[in-house]
């Protein structure tokens, strides 16, 4: 079947499999409610009518910002069809301060142009401020309050005329990258790109109608909203979504549902890996079975062969298969996915000459203690390409690392409103990422980030943020300061280390400086693990005269006698 | 009321000197007691009350102080 829009292939599947489930919503200790495809559209329409009736037009963007709820899902295509563009944001975690939070929404908006927020009423005291500080918001929205009985048959034709309008080049979705400091970058996306990388994807993931996705993942994130909603959505097969939230306090939840619902299909950035397989006691998995679990695919941080290995034996026993472990490589800028690891096979590992590596060449070794191991994030899929390229954006021959650049049919149209940005990573139709990596047997391996980010759990990080947040500590010598990733073995992912500059030499006066760097984080949603306080020009400054965060790191791993214990 | 066993539990987890912890707090607002840390806070707790919690009992706590009231319900049991 061929459609032009994504609403044409919801339509199709509500039509087809009327009764089929297509999103089971997971609630901890209570029975899920679960939506069948017709009703799910019927629903969804209803949102559509009520949003043309509120006086949302075509090509809007709506920003949600509601948390795990039922009606989330029906909302975010009536959205779709009242022709507007639907832009999931993240729901504010408590620690976050409320002026923060704003700074956030309002970084977002100036750059992509909201035009509505669609939220819940408790969090109006927090947004609705917004409205008075020169945004491109028009209005808040309760949609949760709605009336959804609410008919109009002049508004339905409407609403049938914008639908049967739509072309496949028209913009389908926003997302936006994480970050405060106004490096959000809005990634727009089309019906074409998203109807494409449904099959293509699907493809590399041999997905069938009996597939059943088991998600914890937020639906602000590109593996929560495309891989583990939009996919099956639109596919026609079932996802299970439980709220992150509650995920993250009750890892266990994952392995109920996909117990109790017998998945096949999940999506885990690496640190879940380690969490299930050591923070899960055994008495709660008691009568559990993994056996239906065909594939867990690991995305959205560095792939560690022995987290594998860890869920591999921790899960054994019930019945989950090494089979089932599995990898992929993939980003918002190209709807998801780039390459997948084939179903079945275990990702490859290869031990890689870590000298070699870091001069750029990829050299095989048997010695363990001279070697990184690399895990494949697999081939490229259908509709990509992949190629490596050097510092001149010309391509490198195979076995040599270096920049991943990609070409898809499901590329992006752009970062919304930044074509200055847009013009830096992508070039005659190839996307520069940013990312290291190589090619070997045909199969990509990811090694490294060009750019500073760290990755925890899942979720990018710029230094910059956390830079400009302990900079304004008192006690920090501002602009002195730098923040890095460092790698945690046992949690499966990088955690936020910080080396501050300060003229505080006292113990005491260390003690309550590393409280308020630590608060100072909290109250911007950033958790520091690691604070090294360093006297007043100890940091080294890279040729542009900033800190440099490669030297500094070196510098301060090898003395552990300024970090604050 | 949060006893200062408890309270103690949690700083030495978190390596915390101190941090003022009432009923109230949220974990979310305590140094270092993120996504990544929570078990590990729960496993200590845990460990210094000989107790065991269900993922599900720990879910329903709203803030520290249900926390330290499950610890006694527990305790009682």
């Amino acid at each position: 079947m061929k459609f032009n829009t994504v609403w044409d292939r919801w339509q199709y599947n509500a039509k087809n499999t009327p009764e089929k489930e297509a999103i089971v919503h997971w609630l901890a200790g209570e029975e899920p409610v679960r939506w069948k495809f017709e009703d799910l559209l019927k629903t969804a329409n209803s949102f559509s009518l009520q949003l043309k009736k509120n006086g949302i037009e075509a090509g809007q963007v709506c920003a949600i910002i509601i948390r795990h709820n039922i009606n989330f899902y029906p909302l975010y295509m009536g959205i779709v069809g009242a022709g507007a563009i639907p832009a999931v944001l993240a729901y504010p975690n408590p620690r976050l301060h409320p002026d923060k939070f704003r700074d956030g929404i309002k970084g977002m908006s100036q750059r992509s142009g909201l035009d509505w927020i669609f939220t819940e009423e408790s969090l109006e005291p927090i947004i609705r401020p917004l409205l008075d500080q020169h945004t491109s918001i028009k209005g808040l929205h309760f949609p949760l309050q709605w009336d959804l009985s609410f008919s109009d048959t002049g508004l339905q034709e409407e609403l049938d005329t914008i639908r049967s309008n739509k072309k496949p080049e028209d913009p389908f979705l926003l997302q936006h990258s994480s970050g405060t400091t106004g490096l959000q970058k809005p990634v727009l996306l089309s019906n074409k790109a998203i109807l494409q990388h449904v099959d293509n994807y699907g493809e590399s993931i041999n997905f069938s109608p009996e597939d059943k996705v088991i998600s914890w993942l937020p639906l602000y994130h590109d593996m929560g909203l495309i891989a583990a909603y939009h996919v099956p959505l639109a596919y026609g097969i079932t996802s299970v979504q439980i709220d992150p939230f509650e995920w993250v306090l009750a890892p266990v939840l994952l392995l109920e549902a996909m117990s109790k619902e017998k998945g096949t299909l999940s999506w885990l950035p690496n640190f879940a890996y380690n969490m299930l397989a050591d923070k899960v006691p055994d008495d709660e998995l008691e009568g559990f079975r993994l056996d239906t679990w065909r594939l867990a695919i690991n995305c959205s941080e560095p792939v560690r062969h022995e987290s594998h290995m860890r869920f591999l034996k921790r899960f054994s026993n019930y019945g989950f298969r090494q089979s089932a472990l599995s990898a992929c490589y993939a980003m918002a800028e190209t709807t998801y996915g780039v390459t997948q690891t084939t179903p079945g096979e275990l990702p490859a590992v290869i031990l890689a000459d870590r000298q070699k590596l870091a001069e750029g060449t990829v050299e095989i070794v048997d010695d363990e203690a001279k070697a990184r191991a690399c895990v494949s994030s697999g081939k490229v899929i259908k509709g990509c390409k992949v190629k490596i390229v050097d510092e001149k954006r010309v391509e490198v021959p195979t076995g040599k690392v270096g920049e991943v650049a990609i070409w898809s049919v499901s590329m992006f149209d752009g970062y919304r409103n930044y074509p200055e940005k847009t013009a830096e990573v992508l070039e005659d139709g190839w996307f520069y990422s940013g990312d290291f990596g190589f090619i070997h047997n045909d199969e990509c391996f990811v090694i490294g980030r060009k750019k500073d980010i760290i990755i925890v759990a899942g979720k990018n990080i710029y230094p910059e943020d956390i830079e400009d947040t302990v900079s304004k500590v008192t006690g920090v010598i501002p602009g002195r300061v730098v923040a890095f990733g460092s790698d945690d073995k046992e949690l499966g992912t990088e955690v936020v280390s910080v080396i501050a500059e300060t003229n505080a030499a006292e113990d005491t006066e260390k003690r309550k400086l590393k409280m308020a760097i630590l608060e100072a984080g909290i109250n911007n949603d950033q958790n520091i693990s690691k604070i090294y306080l360093v006297p007043s020009r100890w940091l080294i400054k890279s040729s542009a005269g900033k800190p440099s965060r490669k030297a500094n790191k070196e510098r301060v791993l090898q003395n552990n006698d300024f970090l604050m214990e | 009321m949060i006893s200062e066993k408890f309270k103690a539990a949690i700083l030495k987890e978190l390596k915390l000197s101190d941090f003022e912890i009432q009923d109230s707090t949220l974990a979310s607002q305590v140094p270092g007691w993120d996504s990544l840390n929570h078990i590990n806070v729960i496993v200590a707790i845990e460990k210094e009350f000989g107790v065991r919690f269900k993922s599900i009992e720990v879910l329903k706590c709203k803030n520290i102080g249900d926390l330290q009231k499950l610890v006694n319900t527990k305790l009682n049991q």
